[in-house]
């Protein structure tokens, strides 16, 4: 049915947009090889197989915004079927007398897939654009001190969405009355493209030649579209398609709880765009700039000027921009370009942001390479100097004489052994704040009188113990941490015992996660887990029930980071109480607002709230009065948080220990409060 | 221009402080040191004054934390650090003497000091040193800007009086305070100091015998025998009236 010029004027219309594509394809792939190294070339069979599946399954993006995600997958799986609605379009244009229609079940079969897509992908888009443009979810907004490229301030994305909404419009709604076009020719309706039958009564009035003409407009506005579209695709996040499944197929395979080694030790971390590890610059082109990494971010809901999402737009803006200098090595300061300094040092590290990317995008390994930038350049703010220089010199984070570490244990009535003058079953690296924060020793003396009540054997080490280092490394100060687990590791070689139980998550991702690969090879157990395994033996046996509701907090470096969700919960169901969970929990759990560094920084000028405290405020709405934490940091941030935001009589924040000591009935004046409650 | 940058080792007052057994000094078996707190300034200011082509010289006796002090001045930017050696130092005016031997030799423009240590409250080492070697001195500093071969300097008096002074170089300086936060210099920084540099070491010869005093006596300071804390007027009254006061 096409004429030979028609066929001739496609073929041309493919040659000038492959030439005019790819100058950016090809710069695409330069920028992403000249990225620093990383190793994910490992099992790529099985890395794409699995990515495959969960692609197929829309898995990634499942993981929030339900709505969002159905129409997504509307358009996934119409687009995905779109292959071969094309192959077949294309077959029509240059095969004679090809048709698909009367052609049996088989071909009748992909028509109703076809016509259902074509309506399933309308559907999805049309919403995606009511959404972004009529609804205008908060979500898509950036805090106002966030630093943007000008392009985006200027309105680049909701451009970019606009132009990739109409184009999956124009293209599947012109194959789609297209297809109606063609039975108005026949003058007949066709059962297997049930919708497109519904409008061809619209074309009853239409001549023949207008009908041929339509059907000729529709399929260049189909297919044509399609390939003019080419050359814009490198530009536009609508890459995705292509570049997301790559990066979840490449996504790390390894430990998430143990940092990659630095690469260059001279120069540590990434001062510019093309220094940062090549996956990382991958990350920009698969992003959809969907905001849902800054909408789980505790800095950006505080209101700082950090927001993950931005980092990766910024990120994109810069090599859209830029490729053809950054091809020619001209590279592009990360500081100042994509994120600012304030917001390099606002990061939590909860890894919030990394789990729920539908993309596989990496925004926080970014910060923590140019943390470790910053660092080996004495670029820091003070407060945090302050802290570092602490824990060099004394090992830990108070600034106190590392020998009253053990000072908490002086008020009990119990004598611990200490683990390096005697061999113990259970060595308990007690930790900096469970040893020094006033607002924890309370609960680390109730866990030293809950492990002798059990009769285990366990010890602490009195003198030597330094900060375990994590968030020492999640600042960037390599250099300290490998310090700071080299005095550990050589002490802990000094020590005879079994298993390491620690109540700080933080301390337990850094034994379990970080030391081994500095030759510290430890059976490390959350004080959660132990206590879970003693009331399984009957070691601790439960003399008293508690009542009431209560919440828990998933610590993000015992959650997130080490998939401990269960234990706690189990400790505090045995203990009597019914466990109400917040709407954020477990794998979602929000950040207290401590981890990588925030609890020895100052909050930022423009923080609105603290993330402690809208985490307080989220358990008062699902009615609880007691706030349950298995962290002394937890303990610290929400202590403080329940007084700044006046919530002391209405919510108690109560350490997982707390339960266990009373329901034991360790002490005689709590049996009585357990009564009265 | 030269500027050199004196370092001292000094008891680190986080831990708990004891007397020896002859009553005469500080019990340091188990003390820890560190970097005295206001050389980090002047190790600081020195760094913010120095130019592309002026050289910060970092100086330290010889000893315990001698590496320590001086590879982080190096990591942190110094120019050169140098490991004095060979005699031992007594008190102020010893360490007056030993560094004034190096500094006769390398003839710096600028030479800066903590204004005070924890075992020098008097920060007597900077005048000691300019007397020594016949040099201009100002201590207290917070402000230093350089013009030619003259500095010009902020000196803080009794009561937060400020005066500014215009001294010649070469000069010695006793810094109170740099004017911006004394730099952390990273581990890992320091680390590869001490793989891809090296320290000088300078040989001192006598020092002479300090100061002519000695200590006699050294203790711990006496605790107060606690406080009563007073609730109402009424109890105070008859608290005043029992003593005989009122």
């Amino acid at each position: 049915m096409f004429s030979e010029q028609e066929r001739l004027a496609f073929i041309a219309l493919i040659v000038i947009c492959s030439i005019l594509a790819w100058p950016g394809f090809s710069r695409m792939v330069k920028i992403i090889r000249s990225g620093g190294p990383a190793e994910r070339s490992d099992g790529l069979v099985g890395r794409f197989t699995k990515m495959t599946i969960d692609v197929m399954l829309q898995k990634p993006i499942f993981r929030s915004r339900p709505i969002a995600s159905i129409l997504h997958a509307f358009i996934f799986f119409g687009f995905s079927f779109y292959i071969l609605v094309n192959i077949s379009d294309l077959l029509e244009a240059f095969v004679d007398d090809w048709t698909t229609i009367d052609k049996g079940p088989i071909f009748g079969s992909f028509n109703l897939l076809a016509d259902l897509f074509s309506v399933l992908v309308l559907v999805g888009m049309i919403g995606m654009l009511f959404r972004r443009f009529i609804i205008k979810p908060k979500v898509f907004e950036f805090n106002e001190n966030v630093l943007l490229h000008p392009k985006v301030k200027a309105g680049g994305i909701r451009k970019d969405s606009l132009l990739v909404g109409v184009f999956i419009i124009l293209h599947v709604g012109s194959r789609w009355v297209g297809t109606a076009l063609r039975m108005a020719e026949s003058g007949q309706t066709d059962a297997w493209l049930p919708t497109a039958s519904l409008l061809v009564p619209l074309f009853n009035d239409w001549s023949g030649e207008s009908i041929e003409l339509g059907i000729h407009v529709t399929w260049w506005l189909a297919m044509g579209l399609i390939v003019a579209f080419i050359p814009y695709f490198p530009r536009s996040k609508h890459i995705h398609l292509m570049i997301a499944p790559v990066n979840l197929a490449l996504n790390r395979r390894t430990n998430i709880g143990e940092l990659d080694s630095v690469s260059d030790p001279t120069a540590p971390g990434a001062k510019s765009l093309l220094e940062l590890p090549w996956p990382q610059l991958v990350d920009p082109y698969a992003c959809i700039m969907c905001t849902r990494c800054h909408e789980v971010c505790p800095a950006h809901e505080s209101g700082t000027p950090l927001s993950p999402s931005a980092l990766e737009i910024n990120k994109r803006y810069l090599v859209n921009n830029n490729s053809g200098t950054l091809v020619l090595g001209e590279d592009i300061e990360l500081l100042g370009n994509t994120i600012s300094g304030d917001a390099v040092w606002s990061c939590t590290t909860c890894y919030s942001c990394v789990s729920i990317c539908p993309v596989g995008n990496e925004p926080m390994y970014d910060i923590i390479e140019m943390r470790r930038n910053m660092v080996f350049d004495s670029n820091m703010p003070d407060d945090l100097a302050e802290v570092l220089r602490s824990i060099d010199e004394q090992g830990n984070s108070f600034g106190q004489s590392n020998r009253k570490r053990s000072k908490w244990s002086k008020e009990l009535d119990i004598e611990i052994k200490d683990a390096s003058k005697e061999p113990v079953d259970i060595l308990w690296f007690v930790g900096d704040y469970a040893s020094f924060n006033q607002s924890c020793t309370d609960t680390t003396r109730k866990v030293a009188e809950v492990l002798t009540a059990a009769e285990v054997d366990f010890g602490i080490i009195k003198k030597g113990e330094r900060n375990a280092g994590n968030d020492v490394r999640r600042v960037g100060e390599e250099g300290l941490f490998e310090s700071l687990a080299e005095q550990n590791i050589a002490l802990l070689e000094t020590c005879e015992f079994n298993r390491i139980v620690t109540t700080d998550p933080h301390t337990y991702n850094a034994l379990k996660n970080e030391y081994p690969r500095l030759g510290g090879n430890y059976e490390v157990v959350h004080y959660s887990t132990l206590l879970v395994e003693l009331l399984d033996s009957g070691s601790i046996e439960l003399k008293n029930s508690h009542s009431g509701n209560a919440t828990f907090h998933d610590p993000c470096y015992l959650g997130r980071y080490n998939g401990i969700f269960d234990a706690p919960r189990s400790v505090i169901e045995r203990c009597g109480l019914k466990l109400v969970e917040m709407p954020r929990n477990r794998e979602n759990s929000f950040c207290c607002g401590a981890g990588g560094g925030q609890i020895w920084m100052k909050d930022h000028d423009d923080m609105k709230q603290r993330p402690s405290e809208m985490r307080i405020e989220e358990a008062l709405s699902v009615d609880v009065s007691k706030f349950l934490v298995a962290c002394p940091k937890d303990m610290t941030m929400y202590s403080d948080a329940v007084k700044t935001g006046g919530n002391e009589d209405k919510i108690a924040v109560v350490d997982i220990i707390d339960l266990v000591h009373q329901a034991m009935s360790l002490d005689q004046t709590e049996e009585a409060e357990i009564v009265e409650d | 221009m030269k500027i050199a940058v004196l370092l001292k080792w000094v008891p680190d007052l986080v831990e708990e402080l004891e007397v020896d057994d002859d009553g005469t000094g500080l019990d340091t078996e188990d003390l820890k040191f560190k970097l005295n707190e206001f050389d980090d300034h002047a190790l600081e200011e020195a760094l913010l004054l120095a130019g592309d082509d002026d050289e910060v010289i970092a100086l330290a006796m010889g000893g315990e934390g001698s590496e320590k002090m001086l590879f982080t001045a190096l990591a942190k930017g110094a120019t050169r650090a140098i490991r004095l050696t060979g005699s031992s130092t007594e008190g102020t005016t010893g360490l007056a003497t030993a560094f004034s031997q190096v500094l006769e030799a390398e003839s710096c423009d600028l030479i800066l000091t903590g204004v005070q240590s924890v075992d020098d409250r008097d920060g007597q080492l900077g005048p000691f040193m300019a007397s020594k070697m016949g040099l201009p001195c100002i201590s207290v500093v917070s402000e230093v800007s350089l013009s030619g071969q003259t500095a010009s300097v902020m000196k803080e008096y009794a009561g937060g009086m400020m005066a500014e002074f215009e001294v010649d170089l070469p000069a010695v300086l006793g810094i109170q305070a740099a004017r911006e936060t004394p730099r952390y210099a990273p581990v890992s920084k320091i680390r590869q100091m001490q793989q891809t540099s090296t320290l000088e070491e300078f040989s001192i010869t006598d020092t002479g015998t300090g100061s002519g005093s000695t200590v006699s006596g050294f203790s711990q300071p006496e605790g107060g025998s606690g406080a009563k804390m007073i609730s109402d007027i009424e109890e105070l009254a008859e608290l005043l009236n029992g003593l005989g006061v009122v």
